[in-house]
């Protein structure tokens, strides 16, 4: 008689999937942690930008916003990576 | 196979020397010959084989103006210019790529009604179209589906993706018959095409996850005060995904056209017929290269549409890990299911 497997929230224990899912789902909480330090710079820096342009405050948003943007997502790489390191 | 392939160019390379008179004042426009053949245009153009005639369908071209006067053309350097959707006019012309589409549709309809209609009582279909279907639509589910979604959420998605990637072939392959073109080398449509599996990836992520383990994934999992700028970035980086989709399909195909193209320009180029002894090889080289590229690509899209699905699945698994109410193993272990199967 089969026995019934555990099953994850999910689904299926992912015993099926290809070795590039599971590559891919080892690797997506690193490129999401990755993301939030690049984004955080890219979000910083042109959301300070076009504030400049649009309430002609320059060059005082872009200042404060590409800090913000790049102490945030500092902030929140270094709390995913602590996260993922806590996990292993 | 040589010998066929050198009395192919020099049939060629005669047919080229027989009109090479009339290469002689084309030599700056390959450029703009091969660009005017790639990109979409308001008309379908029918060369006539070895005449320089060609017969040409205008196609209508359909603009709604959201205020009065909003789709009067506009005179720039480049001529007469149809103000775009931020100035208030909604372009929906039927343009060739979406002949294309639709013609690719309708083949794509017509085939599967043909080949799917097949003697239900026997196991084993007959005939090669059938079975050329069965084996695609069988690879889809179980290596792409299955493999990169799992057993028990793959089944769900397999007719979106199937539709994907059918319709990616089909597009793709149409561009390789005389007087037609690859509605895929264009950025509009491989754009309509990612965000139908952004759209899909969404639903799957919050399937999975629930609206609220959704939307806490977008704050980054960070103090409700940095929230201003971490949920931009997180928004952002939904977008990350649909973009690599839809530039990797759109200059696949758009490149592989203009290699073919430039390749057959070099006679016009360097003006001498005998390049086509060159060229002509080169281009079928090509152009069979292009055969396989089209289901390369369509089965790239595809693969990582399932790839994307397959993430927003595994969202569910984060989110119970993240909010610490995941489920505890009090079961028998994974490893232990893994020895029965």
């Amino acid at each position: 008689m089969a026995e019934k497997e555990p099953r994850e929230p999910g689904g299926s224990d992912g015993s099926e999937l290809g070795p590039a899912a599971r590559q891919m789902r080892a690797a997506e909480p690193y490129i999401s942690a990755v993301w939030k330090l690049v984004g955080g710079a890219v979000v910083g820096v042109l959301g300070g930008y076009w504030l400049d342009k649009w309430l002609g405050t320059a060059p005082w948003l872009l200042v404060g916003l590409s800090l913000a943007g790049i102490s945030v997502g500092f902030y929140g790489f270094l709390r995913e990576m602590a996260r993922l390191g806590k996990r292993k | 196979m040589r010998k066929a392939m050198v009395l192919f160019a020099s049939l060629f390379a005669a047919v080229a020397w027989g009109s090479s008179g009339a290469a002689e004042g084309e030599k700056e426009d390959v450029a703009g010959y091969i660009l005017h053949h790639v990109a979409d245009a308001h008309e379908l153009e029918i060369e006539i084989p070895l005449s320089h005639d060609h017969v040409t369908i205008h196609l209508p071209q359909i603009l709604i103006p959201f205020k009065a006067g909003a789709c009067e053309p506009r005179m720039t350097d480049h001529g007469e210019v149809i103000p775009g959707i931020l100035a208030g006019c909604l372009d929906i012309s039927i343009t060739k790529h979406t002949v294309m589409m639709w013609l690719a549709a309708v083949l794509l309809i017509g085939s599967i009604l043909i080949w799917s209609n097949r003697d239900k009582t026997k196991l084993v279909p007959r005939g090669t179209g059938a079975n050329l279907f069965e084996m695609l639509v069988l690879f889809v589910r179980d290596e792409l589906a299955i493999k990169n979604i799992g057993k028990e959420e793959g089944p769900r998605y397999v007719p979106y993706l199937l539709t994907a990637f059918f319709f990616i072939l089909f597009m793709n392959l149409l561009g390789l018959f005389p007087w037609m073109a690859s509605a895929t080398g264009n950025l509009a449509v491989t754009c309509g095409l990612a965000v139908c599996t952004f759209i899909v990836t969404q639903i799957a992520g919050i399937r999975a996850a629930g609206l609220g383990g959704y939307l806490a994934h977008l704050t980054g999992g960070v103090h409700p005060l940095l929230w201003p700028i971490m949920i931009p970035v997180e928004f952002l980086g939904l977008f990350t995904k649909p973009f690599a989709l839809t530039v990797r399909l759109f200059a696949n195909m758009l490149a592989g056209h203009i290699v073919i193209f430039f390749l057959l320009g070099l006679i016009f180029i360097l003006q001498h017929p005998a390049v086509a002894m060159v060229s002509v090889p080169f281009a079928f080289g090509i152009y069979l290269l292009e055969l396989f590229v089209a289901f390369v690509q369509a089965y790239v899209f595809t693969m990582l549409s399932a790839l994307f699905i397959g993430m927003g699945v595994a969202m569910g698994h984060h989110a119970h890990e993240e909010h610490g109410h995941g489920h505890k193993e009090t079961g028998p272990s994974h490893d232990h299911g893994k020895a029965h199967a």
